[in-house]
């Protein structure tokens, strides 16, 4: 379970955000929707652990996340959480496979990971060895899509997943992420603002950041 | 940090083992006496036959140096001819004692051109016991042969790790008779290899000879410090010449390094989302940096070391100096540590700079 209590963030003494509680139980879907610079993102990446909260507490599992050392909640992002970046964070020089095989030498794991499955899931079997930098931004969405899944996270976090796609698109990318959701049985918190994405996903919870 | 490594593994080797060859060459002696000329020119030729000798001085004078209260000990040498180049030295048994030489068979010469040949001697030219060779005239190869008068090798010695190891020894009537010097006032040596039998006189025994007769005293120790003070400032810098090319390739480590992390900072930042710890990533950087070091220095000994090999192998085919064996590895071994110690520090530096990245600010910036 993902227990938020008090969550507040500031930037330079500037109030963005203030008392976010969410209580997220397994398999549960979140939805944070809200304008543009209501801090949607920077929720994201205070839940993923990237950007420590002015205040307030997160707690996966009864685990305090800020309140592991640094290096900790590093591995613990690796081996619990999957985040879709709204940019994807992709390694551009690297190829589709390798980008995976990167995220799973992350996670340190010791099962083999069937590569040629995740990629034929989302479309991209036939271009695993093909640099990103090379692939079209449906295709980076989907790649950043089953890089997030491939270590069959606990959590999915997905950061505008579908704002830059057109309807075709975001409607592939929506499905891939509730199946995969399902597969792995994660948790999924999903930030957007992009109104067709409630059409798509049903979500068990939703969450008004600003006023909309 | 190839080049560096490699010249100043050369410079140590070399410098070192000049040293240590010079020093094992003498065994003990306090001076030589021979015919005026370059004092240093006397004892290079005479102990360590690398110079042409500065001419002969006859025996009979060098009979009463012999003689002479002051002298502990005298061995007589004479060169002038040579067999493929390894010199010939005519002398008599108390030059083997000299240098605590054993045979590994044979005997020594019992009458004139009967040879004892060194290990060096017997390992390339093949020569054995029992076999036949002719002198060349001179101490190079000529071609200029005294196929009249054929040596027999009559014993080997074994490796002594000295300039003994590359010459041809025979008895001082092998030389005469085979140059057909038969009037015994007519007998000429190159030198006098001497020992005294008190310290006190290397200040008195030299200027009598230098001043009193003819010839000159030259005294191995003192001639040597000379050559090895010449030589050492060469040396040195051609060590300063290498600390500056190590340093220009720790820079070289540690700006590629950073320039490495400033255009990889974005996908640093993406692996740390990805779950790699700062630690890790701090320990990737620190590692592709110590591989660099640590081959670049290992490839720089290496070569260093073929590079020293050669030198030894054409010192014993060219006949001059013998380098002796490696026994400097600790030397080289502590170099390698030093330097990769100061790789391993230069790394810091780009490792700690990306142990600080904030990886929110830098995707947001990417």
């Amino acid at each position: 379970m993902l227990i938020c209590e008090d969550i507040s963030f500031d930037i330079d003494g500037q109030k963005l955000f203030s008392n976010i509680n969410l209580n997220i139980k397994p398999q549960k879907d979140l939805l944070i929707t809200g304008p543009s610079g209501v801090g949607k993102t920077t929720l994201l990446s205070i839940l993923c652990g990237i950007q420590k909260p002015t205040t307030g507490k997160i707690t996966y599992n009864s685990i305090d996340l800020y309140n592991l050392p640094e290096n900790k909640i590093d591995e613990f992002r690796g081996k619990n959480l999957g985040v879709v970046f709204q940019n994807f964070n992709l390694i551009n020089t690297f190829t589709v496979k390798q980008n995976l095989e990167i995220a799973v030498s992350a996670i340190d794991t010791k099962k083999s990971i069937p590569f040629f499955n995740i990629l034929d899931r989302v479309g991209l079997a036939n271009k695993s060895h093909i640099k990103v930098a090379n692939l079209s931004i449906g295709e980076k969405q989907r790649l950043a899509v089953a890089r997030a899944f491939v270590g069959d996270p606990k959590w999915v976090f997905c950061d505008e997943p579908t704002s830059s796609l057109d309807d075709k698109n975001a409607n592939i990318i929506a499905n891939l992420i509730k199946e995969e959701s399902l597969r792995c049985k994660a948790s999924l918190v999903l930030i957007t603002h992009d109104s067709r994405i409630q059409t798509l996903i049903k979500f068990s919870k939703i969450l008004k950041l600003g006023d909309e | 940090m190839i080049v560096g490594i490699t010249i100043i593994t050369v410079s140590i080797l070399v410098n070192q083992v000049t040293k240590e060859t010079f020093s094992k060459n003498n065994p003990g002696l306090d001076a030589v006496v021979g015919a005026k000329g370059s004092p240093l020119q006397l004892i290079l030729s005479s102990i360590h036959h690398i110079d042409i000798p500065t001419g002969n001085i006859s025996y009979k004078n060098a009979r009463k140096i012999i003689k002479h209260p002051a002298i502990k000990s005298a061995i007589p040498i004479s060169l002038g001819d040579n067999f493929q180049n390894f010199r010939i030295v005519g002398t008599n048994k108390s030059f083997l004692k000299l240098y605590k030489a054993n045979l590994i068979s044979g005997t020594a010469w019992s009458q004139p051109m009967q040879a004892v040949i060194g290990y060096n001697v017997s390992k390339i030219t093949k020569l054995k016991i029992n076999k036949f060779f002719v002198g060349s005239h001179g101490l190079i190869d000529t071609g200029d042969v005294h196929g009249e008068q054929p040596y027999k090798v009559v014993g080997v010695l074994k490796k002594t790790g000295t300039i003994l190891d590359n010459l041809i020894l025979t008895s001082l009537d092998s030389v005469w008779n085979l140059h057909s010097v038969t009037n015994k006032d007519k007998l000429e040596i190159t030198s006098l290899l001497l020992k005294y039998k008190n310290k006190t006189s290397s200040f008195s025994f030299p200027r009598l000879i230098n001043k009193g007769t003819n010839m000159q005293a030259a005294s191995p120790s003192f001639e040597i410090s000379k050559l090895l003070k010449l030589t050492g400032n060469a040396h040195r810098i051609v060590d300063y010449l290498s600390v500056l090319i190590m340093i220009l390739s720790f820079l070289g480590i540690l700006f590629t390094l950073l320039n490495n992390i400033n255009e990889r900072k974005y996908d640093l930042a993406v692996l740390r989302t990805l779950g790699f710890s700062r630690w890790k990533l701090f320990s990737i950087i620190l590692s592709e940096g110590m591989i660099i070091s640590i081959l670049g220095s290992t490839i720089g000994l290496i070569f260093g070391y073929i590079v020293y090999e050669s030198m030894y192998y054409f010192s014993i085919v060219g006949r001059s100096l013998e380098l002796g064996q490696l026994s400097f590895l600790n030397d080289l071994f502590l170099i390698w540590i030093i330097v990769n110690i100061i790789a391993f520090i230069t790394c810091l530096v780009p490792c700690i700079k990306v142990y600080k990245q904030n990886i929110r600010s830098t995707l947001l910036n990417s």
